[in-house]
């Protein structure tokens, strides 16, 4: 499902167009399906939060508007921008559930080795691959280098300064551990072929059927629908 | 056969050369040990007779590096892979980080060399058979121990079916144990035709499966002879590496007196 | 050398064309802002241009080379394997930072783009451009949580010029420590830091910012009081720049200071002026960070969503992409110039020095 879903993201973000809660049907009955509506709802709910936040209340107060509804301060608040702001909210929301989807459904490393497959250079494939267990490998080495760090006497706990202090030295030891590896790390790589041009045999494969072709299909025609109309104003005016 | 004639080696930015006039030639199915003290090049020359010192490092070489009668002046990288692999001294940094299994980080190596998916399974198996890793098949390669990692290492280079195997202190983090298992894995492999160049300052394990040693200094070979006389020469002690333990019991006998033939002595495990 | 500035020259030429061809080919951009939305309709049109754009200068770019030497070595020698090996731990620490040390302080500092920058500067501009767009996509739909993040994706753009520019930067050796320079260079470094940046603010910044009203400097008793603090705020950053700058460079004696600091600020404006038409259209000008206030009060001063980001972004980004500059600066002097070295591009980037 891992390509099929890829599209859906694309797709909304594609269609920012004003029919948004029309999106928003594709994607929850999707995540119904799939057994991890609840969960996605949840975590789309807690990224899109601090943005929320700030999109209300900037948009709120500061679109230039004629129709005020209160005011704060030198700040007055707007028809238009509750307008504005409940837009972008939305959009913003369909956005985080279709990646969230996507991210919740997929399992990465299936999703790279699967455009391996298909076409994608080992080396890119390489990148994406390692770049998934780099980074909490980096945080694993960060923890390590902070307890070795507090054994020397430096204090990282208690208020937010000294954990800020804390943090500091910790930034230049993990980047550079983590770089000047790279040396040997590349020589082990090149004494296993790595720089070999050409395709290799992958050990996995993974099933693809008939319907998930189809759909994708579907999906990108409509798109490219929905992209066109955007562009030559049709649908411009929905609310 | 591996054969280095002259080899004159110098990295880049730097003015002093590391490695001066070194002649060294390895035979198909021949152990040879590598010794020196700290800084006299060991792992330069592991490099340069692998040809990654300049193809993938820089840095200039003069000299010839000869492989199976081919020159490898000159080759890309995946190129010299296919002849001669490299095991190095860290098995954190040799892990490739992209596999989930340590059946799939054996693979990789067979797998980049782009060979059918039968034959990359059947590499694999024997590599983790003959370093007796089965049992660690669907382990996270993260999360093994330092001598494990090494093992894990030295088998994803094994399941190339290398004709030709540099080790750079392969031992170094591996207990008796596992030093003993490789040096088993290794005799099998030389037995098959493999050439070995094993560079180490445990000389416990060269004088058990090494039959030629050669020892570096500054930069130069000073001894290059079979493992009973390099090992037993003077010499070696000057140049500041250590004999292995039985030598040095052989010594202190002497030095207390005790008069003993070394072939009594060779007899004993080491 | 020559060769290749023709090469670059085409690429860059080529770009301009399609840019202004497609510019024309869409009518005059409509920048009026669309009263149910407010988004300007010209900012998707101005996003897909400069991707075109983009793309078409960097094939020209190649081809040209292809007809030059029948092969495309300047790009694929930035992608040894060194690079490859370096790149995701660029991603890593691009991600890391980005997500939890620049979101914990709700500054107006992104500190996402050291990987990227770090690669561009050693090992080439594509380099750099691909690290960047690898970044951001493998950040938004590879990564799971709690690495994620829903609104990188759209400034994929942003993420790919800023790793064009350090590689370019880094090719003409702008980040080289240039120790023990001679205290007249020094001054005469710090002078022209200080003219470049007071030409900017004076015919650049000053008018722009004046245009509707939010003045600074005049004692306008009508304008509400927060402006005339934003307004201090920004020359007390300034003076700090200045002063930090002229730090640096008379007590480490460095004048590759001046370099970076130079093309730091070209960094940063470059990138404020492509992310603001993404900002305004697809988040409506809202970040979750610290400059949302920034743009808010730009707004309230009469100016439309566009402008009112793109001021925010000019005040932002050239501090941030400075900064970051400074610390990659750091970085690159602390490794060893052996490692540097080996990097396709490492050596201009460093500089050659007998080891």
């Amino acid at each position: 499902m891992a390509a099929t879903v890829q599209s859906i993201g694309a797709f909304v973000i594609g269609g920012y167009a004003g029919p948004l809660a029309i999106i928003l049907l594709t994607v929850l009955p999707a995540a119904i399906v799939a057994g991890v509506a609840g969960r996605l709802i949840r975590i789309s709910f807690l990224l899109t939060l601090p943005i929320a936040i700030s999109v209300v209340l900037v948009s709120v107060f500061t679109r230039a508007g004629t129709t005020v509804l209160f005011s704060v301060g030198p700040f007055d608040a707007t028809a238009e921008g509750v307008n504005f702001a409940g837009q972008t909210l939305v959009r913003l929301f369909a956005i985080s559930t279709s990646i969230g989807l996507f991210g919740l459904t997929t399992n990465p490393r299936a999703f790279v080795l699967d455009l391996e497959r298909r076409g994608l250079s080992p080396r890119f494939a390489f990148v994406a691959l390692a770049t998934l267990e780099a980074v909490p490998a980096m945080v694993e080495r960060a923890t390590v280098i902070q307890a070795a760090q507090r054994a020397r006497g430096l204090d990282t706990e208690g208020s937010l300064r000294a954990r800020l202090r804390g943090i500091l030295p910790l930034v230049g030891p993990v980047i550079l551990s983590s770089l000047t590896e790279v040396e040997e790390r590349s020589l082990a790589l090149e004494v296993r072929a790595f720089g070999r041009p050409g395709r290799r045999h992958l050990l996995w494969t993974i099933p693809d059927s008939r319907t998930q072709f189809v759909v994708r299909l579907a999906l990108v025609v409509v798109f490219v629908a929905l992209v066109a109309l955007r562009a030559s104003g049709s649908i411009a005016g929905l609310p | 056969m591996l054969e280095l004639r002259a080899a004159t080696y110098r990295y880049a930015g730097y003015a002093k050369a590391v490695l001066h006039a070194i002649d060294l030639t390895i035979g198909d199915g021949e152990i040879v040990g590598l010794v020196g003290p700290n800084e006299s090049g060991k792992s330069t020359l592991c490099l340069v007779a692998s040809g990654l010192a300049p193809a993938s490092v820089g840095g200039q070489l003069s000299g010839t590096l000869t492989i199976d009668g081919e020159s490898m002046a000159g080759r890309r990288t995946h190129e010299l892979a296919e002849r001669v692999v490299v095991c190095f001294q860290n098995p954190n940094t040799q892990r490739s980080g992209v596999a989930a299994t340590v059946f799939e980080e054996v693979a990789i190596g067979p797998m980049n060399l782009g060979l059918e998916v039968p034959e990359v399974l059947a590499r694999t198996r024997e590599a983790m058979a003959l370093l007796r890793l089965e049992h660690l098949v669907e382990r996270d390669p993260l999360r093994l121990s330092g001598g494990q990692s090494q093992l894990v290492a030295i088998a994803s280079l094994l399941a190339m079916r290398p004709r030709h195997i540099i080790l750079d202190e392969p031992t170094a983090q591996l207990d008796p144990a596992g030093t003993r298992l490789v040096g088993e894995a290794l005799r099998t492999l030389a037995e098959r035709g493999t050439s070995l160049l094993i560079a180490e300052h445990k000389t416990d394990l060269l004088d058990e499966v090494c039959s030629r040693i050669v020892a570096l200094d500054a930069g130069r070979i000073v001894m290059d002879g079979s493992t009973r006389d390099v090992l037993t020469d003077d010499r070696l002690v000057t140049i500041g590496v250590e004999p292995p333990a039985r030598e040095r019991l052989r010594r202190s006998l002497v030095a207390a007196g005790v008069d003993i033939e070394p072939a009594v002595l060779a007899g004993l495990p080491a | 050398m020559s060769t290749s500035w023709v090469r670059a020259l085409v690429g860059i030429v080529a770009f301009f064309i399609v840019l202004v061809v497609g510019i024309n080919l869409t009518g005059a951009l409509d920048l009026t802002p669309d009263p149910n939305t407010g988004l300007v309709a010209a900012g998707n049109t101005l996003i897909v241009l400069f991707g075109a754009s983009l793309l078409v200068g960097f094939i020209a770019y190649a081809v040209a080379e292809y007809a030059q030497t029948k092969r495309l070595d300047s790009i694929t020698s930035q992608f040894d394997t060194r690079t490859i090996v370096l790149i995701p731990i660029a991603i890593a620490i691009n991600i890391i930072l980005g997500q939890t040390v620049a979101a914990a302080l709700k500054v107006p500092i992104y500190l996402d783009s050291i990987g990227t920058i770090l690669v561009g500067v050693l090992a080439g501009p594509i380099a750099g451009a691909l690290t960047g767009g690898l970044a951001n996509l493998i950040w938004t739909y590879v990564l799971p949580a709690p690495f994620h993040s829903d609104y990188a994706a759209p400034f994929f753009i942003v993420a790919v010029e800023i790793g064009l520019l350090s590689g370019v930067f880094g090719r003409l050796g702008f980040f080289r420590s240039r120790p023990n320079a001679p205290t007249p260079r020094l001054a005469v470094g710090a002078v022209i830091v200080i003219a470049v940046i007071a030409f900017i603010g004076y015919y650049g910044y000053l008018p722009y910012y004046n245009q509707n009203g939010a003045v600074f400097f005049n004692g306008d008793p009508n304008a509400p009081v927060i402006f005339t603090i934003f307004g201090w705020l920004v020359a007390l950053l300034l003076v700090a720049a200045v002063v930090g700058l002229l730090a640096l460079l008379f007590v480490r004696r460095d004048l590759g200071a001046a370099y970076v600091f130079i093309a730091g600020l070209a960094c940063g404006i470059v990138s404020a002026i492509i992310s603001a038409p993404i900002s305004a259209l697809v988040f409506g000008g809202v970040t979750g960070s610290g400059t949302d206030l920034l743009v808010a009060a730009f707004q309230k001063a009469g100016n439309d969503l566009q402008s009112a980001v793109l001021k925010q972004g000019l005040l932002s980004d050239p501090i941030d992409k400075t900064l970051t500059f400074f610390i990659v600066f750091a970085i690159l002097g602390a490794l060893s110039r052996r490692f540097a070295a080996r990097f396709p591009q490492g050596e201009q980037a460093v500089g050659l020095e007998g080891a």
